[in-house]
């Protein structure tokens, strides 16, 4: 049996598929340990399992880290081009330095056989190739291999530059980026959705991963009763500040409409919502998705694997950050139809949806990126992947 | 069809002119009423262009003032902070140097 360290940002989008495959992994007996900069509800963390942030040596970095949180809530207002710099000279290049000190205590401690990290958690990486031990990155959404913003020879560069200076910074002197594995990338999608031909040999394509159960209460006899095709909404975890203006677009979009929406978000932020729309903070997403016939969201990739695990189409609202690229995909894909968040019309809203409601290759587009998913093979998958990895290892270090 | 015009006679402010047009057909009439267009606005900040729009525009740009204007080579030599204060009078100078 083998012990594996995950190290994870405050993002709960990366952190989700790391717990579901914890869990399966601490299912055949293995140690399973994360280490974040922020605590996680208790009721998420798998039983066996243990999740750890280092407080005493985080302290000193508080507030600095309560600022970076407060500042994501900017990405929806700002340039693709700042939100690059926003990402890593605000974002992960200073988690990556916070966490650091308490990390490598916390390795020297469990002694993990594997660190396993997050693809923007740079740390756990730094940290593995410092220590000796193997690592393996985790990437919940679909890598964009020489996209738009990188594509810029000077933008590339930069973000190499950044790399190698936080790199050496912690005594790495490599003149290539080893903050992500170049042994093993486990991405949560399929090769197929992900539109990557030709990935390099490391990059291994498992598929959405399953989580625990979500008990959370709901309202199915209203479900039941509900008019015509329902749509699920939700805009995710983060994005607060925007919720107001979207929602009021679809209520604009699809109050007098003969479908109903269901929408994850907190119902305090009208005081009148229209008939058709049942809304509610935290749903229980997976049980909810399979009983629906199309899904609105802005791109976070849970709900984006959760829609096509069921094959529903989507109609994606990108607002930010990598959003733009998986709006993309699944244009691409064909099983969905993508409205960018700032330029949202009333009318194309309604348009686009009675358009994959109706028009059934949006569904099967949907239905056919389900059949990757789940040939790409999940927890399971991902598993082999790690424990394959593990052995290999061993035998090395022998 | 846009016409090719005479562009050597074109002034910093003819050129803004065209421009404005062409960023109101790209990202539409309804979300340009909200925008002062002036030589200062940013060009990823104010008018909120993404990659697809600045390929439209950029297509419109060489439609009309002459194939040789390479407007996104020209961005895609740009550092980060030049693309993030990148403003239309930036463009409006770069069309008329290559006119």
């Amino acid at each position: 049996m083998s012990k594996f360290l995950f190290v994870v940002p405050p993002f709960f989008g990366h952190i989700s598929p790391t717990l579901s495959v914890g869990a399966t992994l601490i299912g055949r007996g293995h140690q399973v340990t994360w280490v974040g900069i922020q605590e996680i509800a208790a009721e998420h963390i798998p039983a066996g399992g243990r999740f750890i942030v280092p407080h005493a040596e985080l302290e000193e970095h508080l507030p600095e880290i309560r600022r970076i949180l407060k500042r994501q809530d900017d990405g929806p207002n700002i340039s693709g081009a700042e939100t690059l710099k926003l990402a890593l000279e605000e974002t992960y290049m200073p988690f990556c330095r916070f966490i650091m000190k308490g990390l490598e205590r916390i390795a020297d401690e469990f002694q993990p056989d594997v660190i396993v990290n997050d693809c923007i958690t740079f740390a756990g990486a730094i940290c593995a190739y410092n220590k000796g031990i193997p690592y393996v990155t985790t990437t919940p959404v679909p890598p964009d291999v020489g996209g738009d913003a990188m594509s810029a020879p000077k933008v590339h560069a930069w973000w190499v530059r950044n790399i190698l200076e936080l790199q050496q910074s912690f005594g790495i002197y490599a003149s290539t980026a080893i903050v992500n594995s170049g042994e093993l990338n486990l991405v949560f999608t399929s090769q197929e959705f992900a539109a990557i031909a030709q990935p390099p040999e490391y990059m291994k394509f498992v598929g959405p991963v399953k989580g625990r159960p979500n008990n959370t209460p709901f309202d199915w006899e209203r479900l039941e009763k509900a008019v015509g095709p329902k749509v699920y909404v939700s805009l995710g975890t983060l994005l607060v500040d925007i919720r107001k203006d979207f929602f009021s677009k679809l209520i604009a979009a699809f109050a007098d409409e003969p479908l109903t929406i269901v929408a994850a978000t907190s119902p305090d932020i009208f005081e009148q919502w229209p008939d058709n729309f049942i809304v509610q903070g935290y749903v229980p997403q997976t049980q909810l998705i399979a009983k629906m016939d199309a899904v609105i969201c802005h791109g976070g990739f849970n709900t984006v694997n959760d829609t096509f695990m069921n094959g529903l189409p989507m109609l994606i609202t990108p607002i930010a950050y990598d959003h733009f690229h998986t709006a993309s995909l699944i244009e691409k894909a064909g099983c969905g139809i993508k409205l960018r968040y700032k330029r949202l019309r009333v009318n194309d809203l309604k348009a686009a949806m009675w358009e994959i409601l109706r028009n059934p290759q949006y569904r099967s587009a949907a239905a056919h990126i389900r059949d990757t998913y789940i040939q790409a093979g999940g927890n399971d998958k991902a598993v082999e992947y790690l424990e394959t990895f593990a052995a290999s290892k061993r035998l090395v270090a022998f | 069809m846009d016409q090719l015009t005479q562009p050597t006679q074109l002034s910093e402010e003819a050129i803004l002119e065209v421009l404005k047009q062409f960023i109101t057909e790209v990202i539409g009439q309804e979300f340009v009423e909200d925008l002062d267009i002036t030589p200062q606005s940013s060009f990823t900040k104010d008018l909120e262009m993404d990659s697809i729009e600045i390929v439209a525009f950029s297509e419109k740009v060489k439609a009309h003032f002459g194939k040789d204007i390479d407007f996104t080579g020209w961005l895609s030599n740009m550092d980060l902070d030049e693309i993030i204060n990148l403003n239309l009078g930036d463009i409006t100078k770069y069309i008329q140097s290559c006119l």
